[in-house]
């Protein structure tokens, strides 16, 4: 059983979480001048997320999927709760096959440590919309 | 870290030619001292002492150090060329200062702003680092049993010991990896939170002449097949004290970013390795008569150099050292060149890891064809062969070996496509 009810709650909550990331200054500084669009493709409930870094927007459903992306990161909507509350390691998910990157990697990777931020507006996000049940402890 | 990975390298880059030539100049004249005391240390079966003063006076030391912490700014590829040369004057003694070049390496793309200007700035004034991870239960990949137990005044003592600690003779710095434990010494008790518990550190190492520190001690216990002058002791962390400062960052997500360092440094010791085999077997085997022989062939005076399969052999050699040299350099550039990117992600660690297996590879075969190309002479003591044939053995264990790499990219290409959940 996944903890979101389906697609649009994925795009509410964590959709939203990244609206927030791409205009968070430290992610702007670092991304400004490159061409990082990363395509979040959840399983379980299946959902797309596009981030456009460079042009601040994120995209969510068939217009994700449509639009091109330099990096492609798969995982399971259960794990991607995780991961924006800064609960899943990625170096480890990443080596047990719980999350898969494609493209290019080093701009990715090099934004891992900036996502700090991002955890505690994702857990306002949550508290807003009434889902505590979805914070990991 | 407080800045991107290609902002760093962007100004590691800058080391000019006639800069790099200059450096390796001084390399060379290292590498001659190295070639000429090397077998004592090798038949002492000790650290090399002495080196310790004249490696500080190159100013190799702080080669690779980028030059705004004050270094010389050497990239990966040209690092290597500088260890392959000093590797081909001795090949132990260059293996214990390897383990400096490989923890600057990794620590400059992992420290923070302030660590770099500290301990790079300290490393430009002479200062010797050192690597002590693997312990005896597993070797690299084992997760630190290691403690490091948190402290009501701030920063943490660490208790464990490490089995393989190269350099540590001629270190000023030590940096190590262990796992934070809970106040009362509890490690984490899931695999996962010992893993994020699992942290780099790095910290003054302070030992008198016999190896006594605060809380830290060197026990000689270094004897082995080969790589002797390599001083690789257990390291004993008795409640010494790492300030909260000393914490660099959690060690395996840091490290996956930065084991080219690694890897690509041993493989430049056995690249190195095999220069000097191969000079060897040609001294040797350019000159050697063997007079009059009754065997394969018989004739009234039979020069090696003339004999098909030591010809071939000599060849063999040759092209073997040139393929590794160029699965070397060009491994190196395109992590200069950030091609790197282009590789799967997973697979990372071992495609680096390739040049090392190959050059490693490549510097036992030759060791074992040179013995016996050159004939029964080379397996007696204080012969060059048998010393090189002892020291390229031990490059079948530094991360990752031949087995693991295989292991790792063939796990991953046959995988499923689903996640595993
Ligand atoms: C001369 C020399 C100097 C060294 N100096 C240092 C140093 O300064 N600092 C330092 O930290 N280490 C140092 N080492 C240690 C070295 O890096 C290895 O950690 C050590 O050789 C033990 O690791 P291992 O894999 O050989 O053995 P083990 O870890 O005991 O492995 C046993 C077997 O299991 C396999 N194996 C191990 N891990 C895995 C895995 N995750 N997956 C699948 N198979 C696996 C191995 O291939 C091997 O077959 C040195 C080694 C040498 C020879």
């Amino acid at each position: 059983m996944s903890t979101f009810k389906d697609a649009d709650e994925v795009y509410a909550l964590i959709g939203r979480a990244m609206e927030a990331c791409v205009v968070e200054p430290a992610f702007v500084e670092a991304t400004k001048d490159g061409n990082l669009v990363v395509l979040i493709k959840q399983t379980d409930p299946e959902a797309y997320i596009l981030v456009d870094f460079p042009g601040q927007k994120v995209l969510v459903g068939d217009a994700a999927q449509a639009a091109s992306s330099t990096v492609q990161l798969r995982m399971s909507s259960d794990n991607a709760n995780k991961f924006w509350q800064g609960k899943l390691n990625f170096t480890l998910a990443m080596a047990q096959r719980k999350v898969k990157l494609d493209g290019k990697r080093s701009t990715a990777l090099a934004l891992l440590p900036l996502t700090g931020p991002i955890f505690e507006t994702y857990k306002a996000i949550l508290a807003e919309a009434g889902r505590t049940d979805l914070l990991v402890g | 870290m407080t800045e991107l990975l290609s902002d760093f390298h962007e100004d590691v880059d800058h080391m000019t030619d006639e800069e790099f030539d200059a450096a390796f100049e001084k390399a060379q004249e290292l590498s001659a001292y190295f070639r000429e005391i090397g077998p004592k240390y090798d038949i002492e079966n000790t650290f090399a002492y002495p080196t310790i003063a004249k490696f500080k006076e190159s100013g190799l030391g702080a080669f690779s150090v980028p030059k705004r912490y004050g270094g010389m700014g050497g990239n990966i590829l040209q690092t290597s060329k500088i260890i392959s040369e000093l590797s081909r004057g001795d090949s132990a003694i260059t293996l214990a200062y390897n383990m400096h070049f490989i923890m600057v390496g990794m620590c400059m793309g992992l420290f923070s702003e302030e660590q770099n200007k500290l301990w790079l700035g300290r490393v430009v004034e002479g200062d010797i680092v050192f690597g002590p991870f693997s312990e005896q239960r597993a070797g690299f990949s084992g997760l630190a049993d290691m403690k490091a137990v948190p402290q009501p005044e701030g920063g943490w003592r660490i208790y464990g010991k490490k089995v393989w600690g190269t350099l540590g003779e001629a270190s000023d710095i030590v940096t190590t990896n262990a796992t934070i434990t809970d106040a009362e010494g509890n490690l984490p008790e899931s695999f996962e939170e010992r893993v994020e518990a699992e942290s780099f550190f790095v910290a003054e190492f302070d030992v008198d002449e016999n190896g006594q520190g605060d809380g830290i001690r060197i026990e000689k216990t270094w004897d082995a097949l080969g790589m002797h002058a390599t001083g690789t002791h257990t390291i004993h962390f008795e409640g010494f004290y790492i300030p909260e400062d000393g914490f660099v960052c959690e060690w395996r997500a840091g490290a996956f970013g930065v084991l080219e360092w690694a890897s690509l440094m041993f493989a430049s010791i056995y690249l190195g390795m095999q220069y000097r085999v191969l000079e060897e077997a040609r001294e040797v085997l350019s000159k050697k008569t063997l007079g009059a022989t009754f065997g394969a062939i018989a004739a009234a005076e039979t020069k090696v150099s003339n004999v098909g399969h030591i010809i071939d052999g000599i060849g063999d050699m040759a092209s073997r050292v040139e393929l590794s040299r160029r699965v070397v350099y060009r491994t190196c550039q395109e992590l200069v060149d950030g091609d790197d990117d282009n590789w799967p992600v997973e697979l990372r660690f071992p495609y680096i890891g390739l040049a090392k297996t190959f050059c490693s590879e490549n510097v036992m075969h030759m060791t074992k064809r040179a013995m016996s190309l050159v004939g029964g002479s080379s397996f007696k003591k204080g012969a060059i062969f048998e010393r090189l044939y002892r020291d390229s053995a031990a490059s079948m264990f530094q991360p990752l070996n031949s087995d693991q790499s295989c292991t790792y990219i063939g796990e991953q290409l046959l995988a499923p496509d689903e996640l595993n959940d």
